[in-house]
């Protein structure tokens, strides 16, 4: 009960801070001085784009590797894992040398495509997607483990193509996990910093999503960045209360 | 509740009593001294090579440094006060903590200037600030509010290309070194920065000289932070920036003395 109150205290504290040193009497002034409503709504388009290729991408790879059989998969799990591990500013650099302009891959969509992502919302959204992937194929793969499988062999027996059988028997079984796991994707999403002004740069309406908008408002307005912080706190809380105990608990 | 209460704060007031005693029993002989100097990130090549030769003159001071943004490191030290020593890439950053806590022995130690960088191969073809008003140039400066990002808009306006060049801007990053990190990385086609970062990133970038009647001379002012708990080594650093040790050092790194 103790370690209990104090948890919860631990995470409430900084929360309760926000609010008591919030500049009340010049609310609007701050929210419209360090542009709230353009980098919320980025961070919301860039979140959702960054949770939309994360399950498109993710749920596949996850059920490879809950269903391969291949050399190399604990390997390959350890390394699509890996950004839950690692500082996000190394998923930056690494992006930055990797698809940058004068990057191993970047060089060549740049010169051939006349691509560049650097400084560019689909940079954000690649930098943001690289962090947050890993939480929904980790939570897709613990569902499809899970599964029993013979609901899959009766339908395949019954003459259901392999495909048919995925997506009618075997993804309606996952829905849940996949559910959970999309939802703390995008949650990851949201709070996206160190990989996007690494790899994406800080520019407002591209690439400015809240948190760095917050990082930034510190220099000229330390008032607007616990406005900023404010906002992201109640957009997220309002999320995770409307999902209530679907993320863990009962269904 | 009460008893539950009691088990909470117990331990953190005693983990706080033995926090509080060791920081301030330091200083034995014996012991290094720590010293912490807090210092603009333009300054970060030259400091580190300060901080080894001043710990090879002073082996009982062990110097850590913090670099980042002036205006940062000015309100991180007011709110948290860990600081001896405060090296500002600004004025106005220095007249912050001035204010409060309160600065001493406050002086000039260098000053730099402005300069355009590109990549090695200057992709936008920019030969003078004039082309920073160019179309499809990815420009990169220092957010506003970060000294390097103030000069380089003042510049600009001197230049009367304000309006357009900031229209160029692709990436507002928070501090001088984020800025030269984008144009060595080659996505930025152009950056302002100080001429000391020119000297010290040496072939992985070009640099296209502002000319003087648009330049911005910054001065860098460094005090000891009132507060400090180790005054006579925080002076000996700033007496050892000001020396002459100390300015050949920023010199080599592309500083120049303070008027």
């Amino acid at each position: 009960m103790a370690l209990a109150s104090f948890g919860a205290a631990s995470v409430l504290l900084p929360v309760v801070a926000l609010f008591v040193r919030a500049p009340w009497s010049r609310l609007g002034g701050a929210l419209s001085g360090v542009g709230a409503s353009t980098a919320l709504r980025l961070s919301i388009e860039v979140s959702l784009a960054a949770t939309a290729i994360s399950v498109v991408v993710g749920v596949p790879l996850a059920w490879v590797l809950a269903r391969g059989e291949f050399p190399g998969r604990n390997l390959l799990r350890a390394v699509v894992v890996l950004p839950i591990v690692l500082p996000p500013v190394v998923g930056g650099v690494g992006l930055l040398v990797a698809l940058g302009r004068s990057g191993v891959v970047g060089r060549w969509l740049h010169d051939a495509l006349g691509l560049q992502l650097t400084f560019t919302t689909a940079g954000a959204v690649v930098a943001t997607t690289f962090v947050s992937m890993p939480l929904v194929v980790l939570a897709t793969e613990a569902g499809l483990r899970g599964l029993d499988r013979r609901h899959e062999r009766a339908a395949a027996a019954m003459g259901g193509s392999p495909w048919y059988v995925f997506r009618r028997v075997t993804l309606p079984m996952v829905a849940p996990q996949l559910a959970a796991g999309a939802v703390l994707t995008w949650a990851r999403a949201l709070g996206e910093f160190g990989a996007t002004i690494t790899f994406a740069g800080n520019l407002a309406g591209r690439t400015q999503t809240m948190p760095l908008a917050i990082y930034q408002a510190r220099q000229v307005d330390p008032g607007g960045a616990i406005v900023l912080s404010l906002i992201l706190v109640l957009v997220s809380v309002s999320v995770l209360v409307a999902l209530g105990g679907r993320l863990t608990g009962p269904r | 509740m009460i008893p539950i209460r009691r088990g909470v704060i117990l331990p953190f007031i005693a983990v706080l009593g033995v926090s509080c005693s060791s920081s301030s029993s330091t200083s034995p002989a014996t012991t290094s001294t720590p010293l912490f100097v807090f210092a603009a990130s333009s300054l970060t090549k030259a400091f580190t090579q300060i901080g080894q030769d001043f710990h090879t003159a002073h082996p009982n001071v062990t110097v850590t440094f913090d670099f980042g943004s002036s205006t940062d490191l000015a309100s991180q030290i007011q709110s948290e006060g860990t600081a001896d020593v405060f090296a500002s890439a600004s004025g106005t950053a220095m007249d912050t903590l001035q204010s409060a806590p309160g600065v001493t022995d406050r002086t000039s130690f260098a000053t730099n200037r402005l300069v355009i960088i590109t990549p090695p191969d200057n992709p936008a073809g920019i030969a003078s600030i004039d082309d920073l008003a160019g179309s499809d140039v990815k420009l990169v400066l220092a957010a506003e509010g970060v000294p390097v990002g103030d000069y380089a808009r003042q510049a600009l306006k001197s230049a009367g290309i304000l309006a357009q060049a900031t229209a160029n801007v692709v990436s507002n990053e928070d501090d001088d070194a984020s800025v030269v990190a984008k144009v060595t990385a080659g996505d930025a086609d152009a950056a302002i920065v100080y001429t000391s970062d020119v000297a010290s990133s040496g072939s992985s970038v070009r640099s296209v000289a502002i000319p003087s009647a648009v330049n911005v001379v910054a001065t860098y002012p460094i005090a000891v932070v009132t507060g400090s708990t180790h005054t006579d080594a925080a002076t000996a650093f700033l007496d050892y920036v000001v020396e002459p040790a100390g300015q050949a050092t920023l010199k080599d790194f592309g500083f120049g003395p303070a008027g």
